[in-house]
């Protein structure tokens, strides 16, 4: 029973596998509508067994919570060794796990079901043959990896579903590989993702290297006693203990001198670290500089662009960031937040020059996912993670809209074509607007309505704007951490921190440090350590508060923009028009998971998420504001775990008595003045929009947010060429240098072979020397016929002459020798 | 042991095959040689339940060697060669891959007829046959005389099975495999002469041929990597002088950059079974090698040239990986991602670590799996379209649903895709060259030479994916259109491959559970000749 909500998540992810050997094997036979039943059942069998878990699971209390966390952390399948390093893995089974488990689910098993009439059309089409099984395999096949990347416990586990996850976003991106475009979009994802996996592995040999397991609870557990021993020290880096020592630099590259080595700091190399891991992030989540990809991925199917593209897959990133949060220096986490903020900036402004309706969703996921990125680097854990489940349910449903609408307009995806669809397909119309609602922010400031867009990015940004404006905050904060730790300590806290001490010793798999750490691990939960961790927190920038803020306003008016310019006004295209239809197995998914916008934004899952929280409070860097947890206790089934830390604001707050006041009077109303905007400038098509961009620097940006920024061309001119010319030379000089040494060697041999075979020895040929055999043929004549006739003078058979020659030569001789 | 007498069999059964073929009607040599192979195959089966039972690492290295027999063979002359053979957890695995690929290398050669070759059937099977033999041996053999011979053995089959039967190059190829590999050998015949003797000076009498004793006698050992003891020169160290002969030798083998120029000739010559042997089996021989001789003998060698080694390890990962990118041949880019795959095993075997080794060790077997499978993918379409201009190709995936389905599956185990077999070889070659500063101090050169070494995981997914998108994806070209899918052999021929490939990625354990015994105890005897090290084990 111990075991029962690990092996249902287990086998949940399971089933899926199973559907897909069965449609990878038997698919073409199953044939064409039936082979998409069996991956709607499995996905929703996997449904099933994660809304029991999550409904059991809710109903429990901390204590039982924390049991069964520690009975599946105990619960371990032996992998392999590395070097003496055992492998395990095992189900990571905690509140996060729980809810994600449960998004995924219940997201993907309403994308199959609207896949199965958004393929209808689309299999035969294409090529006659077997593709409409393989679409619905390669789904399976991403739902067994992208839930087994949920619950894994193991960062090469997770390492491993992560690459998985990658080869079905590259097969399903490129699932009309006859076409040119989806095949280049396949790969550009693949390798660009191979780019974030570089780092990814860095990361993971450092965490081998330094903290000696891969198991994400003990590397936490590890991390933070090394964390605090150096902090002890003051990081100086001769007294620091393991990742927090520092390289000496002399010793590796020669840097500095022997006495004084340049060293890298202790904190640089887990830095390094974090920010290695978070590379890996960068790619899925398609942060900036490697958010190339996602834009063109919706070459995929547009199910595929809304499960994988959207909900799920990209925010996996957000997802690892989150389970690795406790291995993250404040630096590493300042990285994470430029990166993020970055990136919802630039994607942002891009997104407002797209035309095409499933490039204006892919840029708004990017900005979205910058936002979770950012939320995660500036601490705000929680609201991060809140931001996603919120944003994969109205993205979700987003994606599925256009392609409800791109299926009824006979694949035109230009929303210029468009216009006036709301009397065609009025249930897309309004969903689809609920999903704008909710991701331009949509709420009431002060009286805490609104949709689940709108909680999740206030809470993001109230954080922010703590990092930024409270000057004193991160001492203050780890105060409060600390402090409310310390009163929490008798009730439950002190539970988590001995269970995490308890799973240590009783790994049997644990190497001495390890050991060594489970005595005093719950020391690296006292005050004085909070304390310390809380004041190397870095500053944040302004701009890094303001950026966000003014894409707030940006966010509903390209949302806006689209969506009128699809639904509302005159058509613009009456041969469009004309065709588009609804068709009920494609909206009722929409509905559904339109009504799950709603849900979510006020039910389950933030307090939930809160909860799971408590297990990243000990991370080195947490920034502990719970914002909206006092709004939030007037809601239904608000359980916020003692464990999950609250900080009251008030202290070092000049211009605001409460930050969301502040933030409620800075961007509460970006919804309705971004989304008015947009309705301004479009309500009459086009005409307007077109004047505009003419003026003067406006021009010049459209061409520019037109272009994308330039990444593609210059990513392709010079990493794409520039490894394909390497590539040329490096063949190159293989074929003429290294074989050219090698051939040259054969014809030397072969040239001394000719030469004394034929020029020294003996003469083959005609021309040959063959100097010996000259030498010997010459000496021979020579005898033959000069000494031949000499000699043969004197033998006359006179005895006399010999005794002459006889004698002369002896006196010659005799001569020599005397002489 | 009674078990002993199968190992030998195993050795000759082969042998006797290709004597069988030569005296049997040429028609049914194609059936006797399948056969034979498949006999050999079942065989070799036979071992996994006695060497599983069996200590095969209880009681240090080569202390419990399996299918043991030791023969005294030639003792004249003051010489004191045996036939000596035996299995280790470094031997056992290749055997196995060795009659594996083997076997289906035979069934690939099963549409010998549809070749167009001049030459008939027998002289290639019997060849065929023979070249078993000479691999098994080399495998098997613990008596470094017994080694070179049937490292020459295999040697000319070889040659003569590129030269005659292969494509319009092909006497250059095979000439040029020829030569280097004899290049490589007398090399290797001078260090084992060397070696001989020194073993007579200092063991006294006949001096001694075993690979073992040579690792493990102490007396030896000290003298091996005596650092005053020179060699040919003044100044030339002797352990020095004999590693880098043997390494030589056997890096033509691997091979390592820059004696690699053959292989890319020989592959693109070599009919389709044959460049599976080659790049299956016979590159493993000189990794073979390198645990085998080069590293349990000569360990203070090894660890004083180990940034070399290393860098000519990263050097072929990622230059056989840019040469990738600029081929336009099928089989030539398959062949030099062979030479980027392989560099995996230089540079785990440079860092001399319990993890470098395991990760070296797997990448020699995942590669013996995918890398014949990616060679027959190519044969596959060679046969039906005859040209393997990749730029020609396209869509071919359409055409061939099931056949483009598995070639997607072995790429991307090429590719080094997690949950396959080529990711767990390249990961621990990875972390643990990166994590060799750990064990060796002196080896602070590890963590650059590792992230190098990991640039190449991008460079393989970019040669890759752009080879399927040109031969698999796009559009279908209308000359292909009616091109047959895999038949239901080519689908027995690659399915063995792709399971195993699937298993040893999702499962590595068991492949590990063989080899890892004996790792450790390679490890041990060379900690027990280097005196500053106490010991290779990483995390421990």
């Amino acid at each position: 029973m111990n075991h029962m909500y690990e092996n249902l998540l287990a086998l949940g992810v399971l089933i899926p596998l199973i559907s897909f050997a069965i449609l990878a094997f038997w698919g073409a036979k199953i044939g064409k509508p039936k082979s998409s039943y069996i991956a709607c059942a499995a996905i929703g069998l996997s449904c099933i067994m994660a809304t029991y878990v999550l409904i059991g699971w809710s109903g429990l209390d901390a204590d039982q919570k924390a049991d069964l966390t520690f009975a599946a952390a105990n619960n371990q399948f032996h992998w392999a060794d590395f070097g003496k390093i055992p492998l395990t893995v095992g189900v990571k089974l905690d509140s996060l796990t729980v809810i994600m488990f449960f998004m995924v689910t219940f997201i993907a098993f309403w994308i199959h079901f609207f896949s199965v009439g958004y393929m209808e059309g689309h299999s035969d089409e294409v090529d006659g043959q077997c593709k409409y099984h393989r679409f619905f395999a390669y789904l399976s096949l991403f739902c067994f990896s992208m839930l087994g990347l949920v619950i894994s416990s193991s960062l090469l586990f997770m390492f491993i579903f992560w690459e998985l996850v990658g080869l079905c976003s590259y097969l399903l991106i490129g699932f009309y590989f006859d076409k040119k475009f989806a095949s280049d979009a396949s790969m550009k994802a693949f390798i660009t993702n191979r780019v974030g996996d570089f780092g990814f592995i860095v990361g993971l040999a450092l965490v081998a290297l330094y903290l000696g397991t891969f198991d994400l609870e003990q590397a936490a557990a590890t991390f933070s006693q090394q964390f605090s021993a150096s902090a002890a020290a003051g990081f100086d880096p001769a007294h620091s203990v393991g990742i927090f020592k520092g390289w000496n630099l002399y010793e590796m590259f020669g840097w500095g001198t022997e006495t004084d080595p340049m060293m890298l700091s202790g904190l640089g190399v887990a830095t390094l670290m974090g920010i290695g891991l978070f590379c890996g992030a960068m790619g899925k989540s398609a942060q900036f500089p490697l958010h190339v990809w996602l834009p063109d991925a919706m070459a995929g199917p547009t199910p595929v662009s809304a499960l994988i593209h959207a909900a799920t897959m990209v925010a996996a990133g957000v997802y690892l960031v989150a389970r690795v949060f406790r291995l993250l220096t404040p630096e590493a986490q300042f990285f994470v937040a430029v990166i993020g903020c970055i990136t919802l900036t630039i994607t942002a402004l891009i997104a407002i020059v797209q035309n095409d309706i499933k490039k204006v969703l892919a840029y708004s996921t990017l900005s979205q996912l910058g936002y979770m990125i950012f939320g995660m680097g500036v601490g705000a854990w929680v609201a991060a993670l809140f931001h996603l489940m919120t944003h994969a349910f109205f993205k979700a449903m987003l994606f599925l809209g256009s392609g409800q609408v791109i299926e009824g307009c006979h694949h035109e995806q230009n929303i210029m074509k468009m216009g006036g669809l709301r009397k065609k397909m009025p249930f897309t119309c309004w969903t689809f607007f609920i999903g704008v609602l909710a991701i331009a922010g949509f709420g009431i400031p002060f009286a805490h309505i609104g949709l689940g867009g709108y909680f999740s990015k206030d809470e993001i940004l109230v954080v922010a704007y703590e990092r930024a404006y409270n000057h004193s905050h991160g001492e203050s904060s780890a105060k409060h951490a600390g402090e409310n730790l310390e009163k929490k300590d008798a009730e439950s806290h002190v539970r988590l921190a001995s269970m995490t001490d308890a799973s240590l010793s009783q790994f049997s798999i644990l190497n001495s440090t390890l050991a060594a750490s489970g005595g005093d691990g719950s020391h690296a939960h006292g005050t004085p350590e909070k304390e310390k961790i809380g004041a190397t927190l870095p500053h944040l920038p302004k701009w890094m508060f303001w950026l966000p803020i003014v894409i707030a306003y940006v966010t509903p008016f390209y949302m806006m923009r689209c969506w009128w310019l699809t639904f509302m006004g005159k058509p613009r295209d009456e041969h469009v028009y004309e065709h588009a239809h609804e068709n009920w197995k494609m909206f009722v998914p929409l509905v559904v998971l339109a009504a799950g916008t709603f849900w979510c934004s006020f039910s389950l899952f933030r307090p939930m998420i809160a909860e799971a929280g408590g297990v990243a409070a000990d991370a080195p860097a947490v920034v502990a504001i719970d914002g909206v947890a006092e709004e939030l206790k007037d809601l239904p089934k608000n359980k916020l775990d003692p464990t999950m830390l609250m900080v009251t604001h008030g202290e070092g707050l000049t211009n605001f008595n409460n930050p969301h006041i502040a933030l409620g009077w800075i961007v509460g109303f970006a919804w309705i003045i971004g989304m008015g905007f947009a309705w301004l400038i479009y309500r009459n098509g086009v005409a307007v929009a077109r004047q505009i961009k003419q003026v003067f620097p406006l021009n010049h940006l459209h061409r520019w947010l037109e272009q994308k920024l330039y990444f593609d061309h210059i990513y392709d001119n010079m990493l794409v060429m520039g490894s394909r010319v390497v590539g040329t030379v490096c063949y190159t000089f293989d074929k003429w240098i290294v074989d050219g040494l090698v051939n040259l060697t054969g014809i030397l041999t072969r040239f001394l072979g000719n030469f004394t075979g034929r020029q020294l020895d003996m003469p083959v040929k005609k021309n040959d020397f063959g100097l010996v055999d000259a030498i010997a043929n010459g000496l021979a004549a020579l005898f033959h016929d000069f000494f031949g006739s000499i000699i043969r003078r004197p033998q006359s058979g006179r005895i006399r002459s010999y005794v002459i020659l006889t004698a002369g030569t002896a006196a010659v001789v005799l001569l020599l020798v005397l002489f | 042991m009674e078990t002993s007498g199968l190992l030998n069999w195993i050795i000759f059964i082969p042998m006797i095959g290709a004597i069988v073929v030569l005296f049997a009607p040429a028609k049914q040599a194609r059936s006797i040689t399948l056969a034979t192979t498949f006999l050999v195959f079942l065989a070799s089966c036979l071992l996994f339940g006695p060497f599983l039972n069996g200590s095969y690492h209880e009681g240090g290295y080569g202390e419990n060697m399996q299918f043991e027999s030791k023969v005294e063979w030639i003792h004249v002359g003051g010489f004191n060669i045996n036939w000596h053979v035996g299995l280790d957890g470094i031997s056992f695995p290749l055997i196995i891959l060795t009659t594996l690929v083997t076997f289906l290398a035979a069934w690939a050669s099963w549409n010998f007829e549809e070749w167009k070759v001049n030459r008939g059937p027998k002289g290639y099977f019997s060849l065929f046959l023979l070249l078993e033999t000479g691999v098994l041996g080399t495998f098997a053999a613990l008596d470094f005389f017994l080694f070179y011979i049937f490292w020459e053995v295999m040697l000319l089959p070889m040659y003569f099975l590129i030269g005659v039967w292969g494509g319009p190059r092909k006497e250059y190829a095979a000439i040029k495999f020829f030569l280097y590999t004899l290049a490589g050998s007398v090399l290797m015949l001078v260090a084992l002469l060397a070696m001989y003797f020194t073993s007579a000076d200092v063991l006294g009498g006949a001096g001694t041929f075993s690979l073992i004793e040579y690792a493990t006698d102490g007396r030896l050992q000290s003298v091996f990597n005596d650092p005053n003891k020179t060699f040919l020169w003044e100044g030339w160290k002797f352990g020095h002088v004999m590693f880098i002969f043997l390494f030589i030798g056997f890096m033509i083998k691997v091979p390592v950059f820059p004696f690699h120029t053959w292989l890319p000739d020989a592959h693109v010559e070599a009919p389709t079974p044959i460049s599976m042997i080659l790049a299956g089996i016979l590159l493993k021989l000189g990794a073979y090698g390198f645990f085998r001789v080069c590293y349990p003998i000569f360990p203070e060698a090894a660890r004083d040239l180990a940034y070399f080694l290393a860098v000519l390890g990263v050097i072929n990962i990622l230059y056989g990986a840019f040469c990738c990118l600029a081929q336009t041949d099928f089989k030539r880019l398959v062949a030099y991602s062979s030479i980027s795959h392989m560099g995996y095993v230089v540079l785990g075997c440079a860092v001399m670590t319990d993890v470098g080794f395991q990760g070296a060790m797997f990448q020699v077997l995942a590669h013996g799996i995918s890398s014949p499978m990616c060679f027959f993918l190519v044969g596959v379409i060679y046969d039906r379209a005859h040209h393997r201009n990749i730029n020609d190709f396209g869509g071919l995936w359409l055409a061939m649903p099931r056949y483009g389905s598995m070639a997607t599956l072995g790429f991307f185990a090429s590719l080094g895709l997690p949950s396959l077999c080529g990711f767990i070889g390249e990961v621990w070659v990875l972390l643990g060259t990166f994590n060799a500063g750990s064990v060796h101090a002196e080896f602070t050169w590890a963590k650059p030479m590792a992230v190098l070494a990991a640039f190449g995981v991008i460079l393989t997914a970019a040669y890759i994916l752009w080879m399927i998108q040109r031969v698999y994806l796009g559009k279908l070209r209308e000359k292909y259109a009616d091109f047959p899918d895999a038949t239901a052999r080519e689908t027995a021929i690659l399915f063995p491959m792709a399971v195993l490939a699937i298993f040893m990625g999702i499962l590595p354990k068991y492949t590990f559970d063989l080899m890892n015994g004996t790792i450790d105890d390679v490890l041990a005897t060379m900690t027990a000749s280097l005196s500053s090290v106490s010991s290779f084990a990483f995390g421990g």
